[in-house]
């Protein structure tokens, strides 16, 4: 039985430091990618970032995506264009990003994102394009 | 990107089966230590599926007898199986591992035998496949040619 349980208790440490490492890997790549860069547009937009072996992609985030409304949805397969993926550190799939009009990356979610923390996401960049016209 | 109808009560029924195996096993080998033979067996059924799908015992399962007696309903998604036979084959890949430590070192035999199991059950209850993750990463650093 003492096997079993010192066995219990690596899995727990490898969780453990897995679920930590994956925190900080994904406030690392969310500070690297705050600011970063993409095309203008008139109003704020989200980058979403997926490839065709991600099953997530489709089952969870597309109908995420689809309950946001009117919004300009640019839909980038990662593996494809390797260079725009780079660029906002995309490690995992999927990963969406709130763009600003101007084209800078306001919110980044490494993971399923669901469709009111976007829609919060988008509010706040529509409210920072108000304030900044008025 | 070219998609497939991938039947996803299939993955689960194989996930399911692998974390069943692997509980037996552990648990059970606290009271019948040959029970442990379940491991390496499970690593056989695992790489061998991959290679050869029509040999995977636990979705031979679900399309031979659970879908037809309608015991699991068939969830048609558009996905790849790429990736989830990837992730198969590293289960098995860690199985194999696993098989050889038990023999010299039986604590970290049975832990990675164990994360096996709770990387299937996050699979199976958050849909989240580290091994398609892997996949993903792999294909962006150019090492598997996604087609």
């Amino acid at each position: 039985m003492s096997t079993q349980l010192w066995a219990l208790a690596v899995v727990g440490t490898v969780v453990l430091a897995a679920a930590c490492l994956e925190v900080f890997r994904s406030r690392r790549a969310r500070a690297r990618t705050l600011g970063a860069v993409a095309e203008a547009a008139g109003e704020p937009y989200v980058l979403y970032f997926t490839g065709d072996g991600c099953t997530v992609c489709r089952t969870h985030q597309e109908p995420a995506l689809e309950k946001l409304g009117p919004v300009r949805i640019d839909k980038v397969d990662a593996v494809a264009e390797r260079e725009l993926a780079d660029r906002f550190n995309v490690y995992t799939l999927p990963t969406t990003v709130v763009m600003s009009p101007q084209g800078r990356a306001l919110h980044v979610n490494y993971g399923y994102a669901t469709a009111p923390k976007l829609q919060r996401q988008l509010d706040e960049a529509r409210g920072a394009l108000q304030v900044a016209t008025a | 990107m070219a998609t497939q109808l991938v039947d996803h009560s299939a993955l689960k029924v194989n996930q399911t089966g692998i974390i069943a195996t692997v509980l037996v096993a552990f648990i059970g080998s606290a009271f019948y230590r040959p029970l442990l033979v379940l491991i390496p067996l499970l690593a056989i059924v695992l790489l061998v599926g991959t290679f050869a799908p029509q040999l995977a015992l636990f979705k031979q399962l679900y399309f031979k007898v659970l879908k037809p007696r309608g015991i699991v309903k068939p969830r048609p998604v558009q996905d790849r199986p790429e990736p989830h036979n990837f992730a198969q084959g590293l289960g098995g890949v860690f199985l194999a591992v696993s098989s050889v430590l038990l023999i010299t070192v039986p604590v970290l035999g049975l832990a990675l035998a164990l994360l096996v199991a709770v990387l299937a059950f996050v699979n199976l209850a958050f849909g989240y496949c580290v091994g398609c993750q892997i996949y993903f990463q792999l294909s962006k650093a150019g090492v598997i040619r996604a087609s």
